[in-house]
């Protein structure tokens, strides 16, 4: 689990990122590595979804780099070759955004088959799978209304899935449930995290947290203000901010 | 007072018929062909390139600004000067090209306006996936925007039915016409009110189809 010896999936240099006058990334620094478990903890606002979205470029930074696998991918100019990187990185959003007019198991094929060229057969298959793994195998051929939030999130994990990311970001995947069915989803990351998957997960489910990171980024106004294990984070935060934050949010 | 409303609609009912079949004509025309022209206004609007964007801006809301009677008299008499490759057309095909360019105007910003009504968070799920932008668009985000969208193409052909009878004024064989066809026989009111009775008819029937497409294409949007 722990990847911190092993290759540099994704390296962030310098990141800027900002909204008209609002200065909302003020220059993000670090390494995320191949297997690696990393959560982003801090305030509202703090730039955590902004970041997570630089990644993969839903947001273009004005400044700065990120390496992914070694490739500057802020400087790619073919849009071809920017949908084959972002198929390398999957996202799970907190509003869950699966298709409404598409089965569960259109939801999980269509860009399989779109963009990858896979036979359909074969991408149903594996999308078969999938929802079995994450255990809605009965809900392949029913439209996203049909199915509960946690449902809906664990389609939207799979669908990402299904394109053999290197990669997952998580942006408060489950800040958008009902209560009964945070678990489920937690325990589908979870499974994830532990088969080996990077991960990057902004959530404020704070045992959750502490359980399967390996690393704890602490933004806050756009910058990584501190760093560290669980252990380090929770027992000895050093900043007054993160000892304030866990403060409020610890009951 | 004259003969009644029935005397006169059981006199001349094939002139009446065949204006409102003139009127339906000239609304499909408008509208379909108005509905090519306006989606491809529509997606320019929404285009990234600031001047394209701006052009587009401008021809919708200048058309939609000023009134069809207007433009239809612009159409009737300046088209053909200002572009002479139009004087291959007959003035009444202008009048009609000016009913295509009216509605192209309101179908832009209905397509404008549907795409703008799917979630953003649909577009990103597709892109974050790694579909391409054109694929997005016509795999995610029109079948969705279809829900807005068609409905509202529907109410435009009804107000497009209303709209047409200015185009009697130009001698163009629709409802509204018939009252000048039939002003020589003396007949002053009762067209008017058969008119009246056979556009609300039309509007009606069609609005409360209108409706139903709505209704059903809601049911299937099992959100
Ligand atoms: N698309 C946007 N346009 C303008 N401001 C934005 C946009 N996205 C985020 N912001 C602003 O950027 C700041 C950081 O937002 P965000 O990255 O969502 O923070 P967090 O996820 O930590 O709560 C906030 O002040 C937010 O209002
Ligand atoms: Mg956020």
């Amino acid at each position: 689990m722990t990847g911190n010896n092993s290759e540099v999936l994704i390296k962030v240099v310098d990141l800027h990122k900002s909204f008209g006058k609002l200065d909302v990334l003020k220059g993000v620094n670090t390494e995320i590595h191949r297997g690696e478990v990393v959560s982003l903890m801090g305030p509202s606002g703090g730039g955590k979804s902004t970041f997570l979205r630089c990644l993969n470029l839903l947001e273009k930074p004005e400044k700065g780099s990120v390496f992914f696998e070694g490739e500057d991918i802020t400087q790619i100019k073919k849009q071809k070759e920017l949908d084959k990187i972002r198929q390398k990185i999957g996202m799970v959003f907190q509003q869950f955004n699966v298709f409404p007019h598409l089965t569960a198991m259109d939801n999980i094929t269509i860009t399989m088959t779109l963009e990858k060229k896979i036979p359909k057969e074969q991408a149903e298959k594996t999308a078969m799978e999938l929802l079995e793994k994450v255990g809605i195998p009965d809900k392949a051929n029913e439209y996203p209304g049909k199915l509960s939030g946690g449902q809906k999130q664990r389609l939207a994990i799979v669908r990402a899935m299904a394109m053999e990311p290197d990669v997952m970001l998580f942006d408060e995947p489950t800040s958008a449930l009902d209560p009964e069915m945070v678990k489920e989803v937690l325990m589908v990351i979870k499974q994830l995290a532990d088969s080996g998957m990077t991960c990057v997960i902004v959530t404020h489910e704070m045992g959750f947290i502490k359980e399967v990171s390996d690393r704890i980024l602490f933004i806050d106004e756009g910058t990584i203000l501190e760093e560290g294990t669980p252990e380090e984070i929770f027992n000895n935060p050093k900043s007054e901010r993160v000892k304030d934050f866990l403060g409020k949010v610890l009951y | 007072m004259g003969p009644g409303i029935i005397e006169i609609f059981k006199l001349y009912y094939p002139i009446f018929l065949k204006g409102a079949v003139g009127t339906l004509k000239y609304a499909a025309i408008a509208v379909g062909f108005g509905s090519i022209l306006g989606t491809i206004i529509g997606f320019i609007h929404l285009s990234k390139n600031p001047v394209l964007k701006a052009v587009a801006s401008l021809y919708s809301t200048v058309i939609r600004g000023t009134p069809l009677l207007v433009q239809m008299y612009i159409g009737y008499y300046f088209l053909p000067l200002a572009i002479p490759a139009l004087n291959a057309l007959s003035r009444e095909h202008c009048v009609v090209l000016t009913m295509i360019l009216n509605s192209s105007a309101y179908v832009s910003e209905i397509i404008r306006g549907g795409i703008g009504s799917v979630d953003i968070g649909q577009t990103e799920a597709a892109r974050s996936l790694g579909m391409s932008a054109g694929h997005t668009m016509t795999r995610i985000v029109l079948p969705q925007a279809l829900k807005a969208i068609l409905p509202s193409l529907g109410n435009e052909y009804v107000s497009m039915i209303k709209e047409t009878s200015l185009a009697g004024t130009f001698a163009l064989y629709e409802l509204t016409y018939t009252k000048t066809l039939l002003a020589n026989k003396y007949l002053i009111w009762q067209p008017l009110f058969i008119m009246a009775i056979i556009y609300l008819i039309m509007t009606v029937v069609l609005s409360g189809l209108v409706r139903l497409l709505e209704r059903r294409l809601s049911a299937g949007d099992r959100k």
